[in-house]
């Protein structure tokens, strides 16, 4: 099979996957876990607890406070010690549910046997059900609700799923171990989503620098023998997990500016999203466990883990699980090096989405002082928008919306692909993030006046 | 010879005639006819198109003044009253008077105050920074540092004072124009009434968190105890979401609350030497 | 324990620079340097030192007194320029015409439009034609000097083009268009070896530093309106072979018309860059009344590179395929 890699830009970053060989540990728990509330897209959820509540593993905290929003479920069974504001991993507040560890006792509809069930469920509207009951979001990197993703709005009808494995990110492992660990979960839950989507087309995609994967998932995929699934190999490219990227490398179709990748009959959604699903629906497990990776550039392998985490732990006690952080570290990054977040507060503690705790060192990581643009036009033609983001920089540094707007500065995925390639250090996702902001408030201003 | 000077005297002067010719008749064609009064009205403005007024620029702000039916609604901060009323003379209207107002930020983390928790290496921008994160301190709430406002200052009234990292408003300069409040991402320069030889009271704070985090982030934070508001004899103080707030119409400049704050986030400028202690305060709000 | 740094994404850097881009670009011409050395001796070394030496000085002391930004100073740019200004020259150039010509690139062309990246000409070429026009002699005094390597059989004598210019395109006709391309003694020093410049230019390729368009579509225009005009009358027109290695073409070409500064920044803006900057080459060699234009072509076109990006674009993600 040809190697196909999504048309436009892209970089090529060093590799980096330094804990790939490392299995998956399982962390202890910790005497007390925060559970943050926002840990999806949209609204945050609103507590359902109070102080002094007992509360199981899977016994739901929080729920939902709107469309885009979603349940959140204890990680830990114990007791409610407060509902109140606590400061994530930005340092902004955030309401989140503190509760004292006791034991480790489970709801009993949870199905803690290691047994495989292979059977897929018929009903949609059950298991759609499910998957919104169990909280599950998008494991990606957006954390949008997965319920919401896999029910499109009438009038539009999915006729492909692609189950993203590529892992585009240096240092990132976790997708990988868990490819390699638990793949036919994995295609099961793929296979769920399929059901529930109407029995579409289903496309596992895994970039070429992951073999083991490759081959697991390739075994399992014959062991269950599904129809209508495959498994697709695609050549390593940053940012080729970008849902938009995906489709275009896998499918060879373009979403519209502004418009969902529903829109040309595409579903994407990540390997360890497959993995929740499939807890959901099969082990009626919510959403309260995920796969991390503990790396960083000048790490030694003894340091190196991929762990499997449960929400709310706080980063700092995983960190001194894992050796604590590094002395070399001169930032600590949560997700990706290339799209993930710097930690500001590592008393924050981990979410849904949490991928990673990437210790990077100074010469790595620190920024060089800004010098002029060269017109390289190396930017431009790293974006895998198509877009000019020298001319947006300096649009936007001129206050020119309209001119911004024409540039498509809304179509900005903040991948960082041109800052990374900027020979002259120009800090243009600051700025391009920027100009989309201004972009969109005024497109969704015109739309509202329109009205 | 003489006829190739002829020559190009004659063509060069013909050419410079029929263009003269063009300009003058596209001048007459599309003339604009505006109201005269537009431009009195622009030249008595100050002229630094600062849009303070809520208009795009001076000339837009002397459109409008002239097409409103009264002046109620546009009001020049930058000129204040002396301009207004010459504003009012031109067009025959009445201008009501308004208090002269300043910017004000109502912080006080500075370094020494507020201890930085991390190092801050993006885009030298306070929107970039806002947007990314709480900051670089433990309140959400407060300056960011990047001054932001100092750029937004058409009339160099801002400046980063580069040992506290917070910006200073030259009074003598602001001309409550606003940008500067619209430019803060955080909200924390407030325009206040200049008030009487340009003393006022006002907490110099935006922390809304409790008073136990307040605290833990910064030595000059307001936590919220309400002591103020209770010594206050002029109900002027209101705390809410543990901040407390002086409305400036009612404060009568009494300092009672000064005294009272156990924290010193209430701030008094201006006012004469009196006791040792008021002095220190004041010090401590110049600086 | 030091405070960690937050900062926005992406929190990974290419390590690309400025300076190393530069500095590929000269080692990129190293294989041609080496050859005037070994061809013209001492006064290659005197020439490319002192060019690029004056230019560094140059603009190190305009950015420090002038324009006192000394962060706009950078030395591998201003050295690159220095280079590439000698190359445009004969070997036997008197120092203080370098001097000139340095001052008038990095002065006048490059900084006084603010410094790295904000000039519209390219800064080299604005150098050479400057000397060209204002000190012609010096410019076309084709001696050759003594080399390191005596066995190189060369006469003095003027260029190819300009023999083909006074004399006719028939007196070229028999010309050794192979050794011509190989090594070709006589001209500016970047006119010695076609070959060793290509040979950089791959480097260049390679290092992905610069990329082929431009280079591509000037040859190919450069071959295709040659060729007509040869096959209406070989008499009086060159031939495309000739026209591709003789004379300046092929520096200009792969490392002038090249420059990040001074080219359209989309592909297809850069073939048409290309392709004027071919034509109108072809046009001055043909019928101008100097023997070579790939100097005055250069700089006509760097006239219409922003008129050029502004009409060529990228092709976006999401407006064209549904």
């Amino acid at each position: 099979m040809s190697k196909h890699t999504f048309s436009i830009g892209g970089i090529h970053p060093q590799d980096a996957k330094f804990s790939r060989g490392c299995a998956t540990e399982v962390l202890p728990l910790p005497p007390v876990v925060y559970v943050s509330m926002a840990q999806h897209l949209g609204a945050p959820a609103v507590p359902c607890v109070a102080p002094g509540d007992k509360v199981k593993v899977g016994t739901v905290i929080g729920e939902p406070a709107g469309f885009i929003s979603a349940y959140v479920h204890s990680p830990v069974s114990g007791t409610v010690k407060t509902v109140a504001p606590r400061k994530d991993i930005l340092g902004n507040n955030v309401m989140h549910v503190e509760i004292t560890v006791e034991g480790d006792e489970w709801e009993e509809t949870i199905d803690r046997t290691p047994d495989i069930i292979t059977e897929i469920p018929t009903d949609r509207n059950a298991v759609l059900d499910k998957i919104k009951m169990a909280g599950v979001v998008g494991l990606g990197g957006a954390t949008f609700p997965a319920h919401v993703k896999l029910n499109p709005a009438p009038g539009s009808k999915a006729d492909c799923i692609l189950i993203n494995g590529s892992e585009c990110e240096p240092y990132l492992t976790s997708d990988n171990r868990i490819m390699i660990e638990r793949p036919s979960e994995i295609i099961i839950g793929a296979a769920i989503m399929q059901m529930v989507l109407g029995g579409c087309r289903c496309v596992i995609a895994i970039e070429d620098n992951k073999p083991e994967a490759i081959a697991s998932m390739k075994a399992a995929l014959a062991d269950l023998g599904y129809k209508n699934m495959e498994i697709a190999v695609l050549k390593k490219k940053y940012p080729q997990g970008g849902e938009k990227q995906l489709i275009d490398a896998v499918l060879k179709r373009q979403v519209r500016s502004g418009a969902l990748p529903i829109s040309v009959g595409a579903v994407v959604q990540n390997v360890a999203t497959a993995l929740a699903v499939y807890e959901a629906v099969q082990k009626n497990k919510p959403l309260i466990t995920n796969t991390m990776t503990i790396t960083g550039d000048l790490l030694p392998v003894s340091g190196q883990h991929n762990y499997l985490f449960r929400i709310g732990m706080p980063l700092s006690f995983i960190a001194e699980q894992a050796g604590g952080v590094p002395e070399y570290a001169a930032k600590i990054v949560s997700g990706g090096p290339m799209m993930g977040k710097a930690v500001a507060n590592l008393d924050a503690s981990a979410v849904k989405g949490t991928a990673s705790l990437l210790y990077l060192s100074k010469e790595a990581t620190k920024r060089k002082e800004e010098g002029h643009c060269i017109r390289c036009a190396k930017c431009a033609d790293s974006c895998p928008m198509g877009l000019e983001p020298f001319l947006i920089n300096r649009l936007y540094k001129a206050g020119d919306l309209a001119g911004m707007e024409k540039a498509s500065a809304q179509d900005c995925i903040e991948c960082g692909c041109c800052q990374y390639s900027c020979p002259a250090n120009i800090p243009l996702v600051d700025n391009l993030r920027m100009a989309k902001g201004q972009v969109m408030a005024e497109i969704k201003n015109r739309r509202n006046n329109g009205k | 010879m003489t006829g190739i000077f002829l020559w190009t005297v004659g063509i060069l002067a013909g050419l410079g005639f029929i263009l003269a010719l063009v300009l003058f008749l596209i001048a007459k064609k599309f003339k604009v006819e505006e109201d005269p009064r537009i431009d009195l009205v622009e030249k008595a403005l100050p002229g630094a198109n600062c849009g303070g007024c809520g208009f795009a620029g001076c000339h837009a702000f002397a459109d409008a003044a002239v097409k409103a039916p009264n002046l109620d609604n546009n009001f020049c901060p930058v000129g204040g009253n002396d301009v207004m009323k010459k504003v009012a003379e031109i067009l025959g209207y009445e201008v009501k008077q308004q208090t002269p107002k300043v910017a004000v930020l109502r912080c006080n983390g500075s370094c020494e105050n507020r201890p930085r928790i991390n190092e801050y290496d993006g885009v030298k921008s306070c929107r970039v920074k806002a947007a990314l994160y709480a900051g670089d301190t433990l309140c959400p709430y407060g300056c960011l540092g990047c001054g932001d406002c100092v750029a937004a200052c058409a009339f160099g009234a801002l400046s980063l004072n580069p040992e506290t990292g917070l910006p200073e408003v030259d009074e003598s300069k602001c001309t409550a124009c606003g940008a500067c409040t619209k430019a803060c991402p955080k909200g924390l320069i407030e325009l206040r009434n200049k008030g009487p030889r340009s003393m006022r009271v006002y907490v110099c704070c935006s922390n809304k968190d409790k008073g136990m985090f307040t605290r833990k982030a910064c030595k000059a934070g307001c936590i919220g105890c309400g002591k103020c508001a209770k010594v206050c004899p002029h109900g002027a103080i209101t705390v809410e979401n543990n901040l407390a707030y002086i409305d400036y119409t009612k404060c009568k400049l009494c300092k009672k609350c000064v005294a009272e704050c156990p924290i010193g986030a209430i701030h008094a400028v201006n006012f004469p030497v009196l006791k040792p202690k008021t002095e220190e305060k004041k010090e401590a709000s110049n600086e | 324990m030091e405070n960690k740094i937050v900062s926005p994404n992406p929190h990974l850097h290419s390590r690309n620079s400025t300076a190393s881009l530069m500095r590929d670009v000269i080692i990129a011409l190293a294989p041609a340097m080496l050859l005037c050395v070994l061809c013209y001796g001492w006064s290659a070394i005197m020439l490319l030192a002192l060019s690029a030496g004056f230019c560094v000085l140059i603009e190190w002391a305009i950015a420090k007194w002038m324009m006192r930004q000394p962060s706009i100073f950078c030395p591998s740019a201003a050295a690159l320029t220095g280079l590439l200004l000698a190359l445009n020259m004969p070997p036997t150039t008197p120092w203080w015409t370098v001097l000139i010509g340095s001052i008038v690139a990095i002065g006048v062309a490059k900084m006084s439009f603010g410094g790295m990246g904000q000039n519209v000409f390219n800064p080299a070429i604005t150098g050479r034609v400057f000397l060209l026009v204002s000190f012609p002699q010096q410019l076309t005094t084709w001696d050759i000097p003594r080399g390191f390597i005596s066995s190189i059989d060369a006469v003095s004598g003027p260029t190819l083009l300009m023999q083909a210019k006074l004399d006719g395109a028939s007196t070229v006709a028999n010309v050794d268009l192979l050794k011509t391309f190989i090594l070709n003694p006589g001209g500016s020093m970047g006119e010695l070896s076609g070959l060793a410049l290509l040979i950089g230019f791959v480097y260049l390729l390679c290092r992905k530093v610069v990329k082929p368009w431009i280079p591509l579509s000037i040859f190919l225009t450069v071959i295709l309106v040659s060729s007509i005009f040869h096959l209406c009358n070989p008499a009086v027109y060159t031939g495309p072979v000739f026209n591709l290695v003789a004379g300046g073409l092929i520096l200009g070409a792969c490392f002038m018309a090249t420059d990040y500064v001074t080219s359209p920044m989309s592909d297809w803006g850069g073939v048409i860059f290309g392709v004027g900057l071919g034509f109108i080459v072809m046009m001055i060699r043909y019928f101008g009344s100097y023997p070579e234009g790939v100097s005055f072509a250069i700089l006509i076109m760097n006239m219409t590179v922003p008129l050029i990006d502004r009409a060529f674009h990228r092709k976006k993600y999401g407006y064209g395929r549904a």
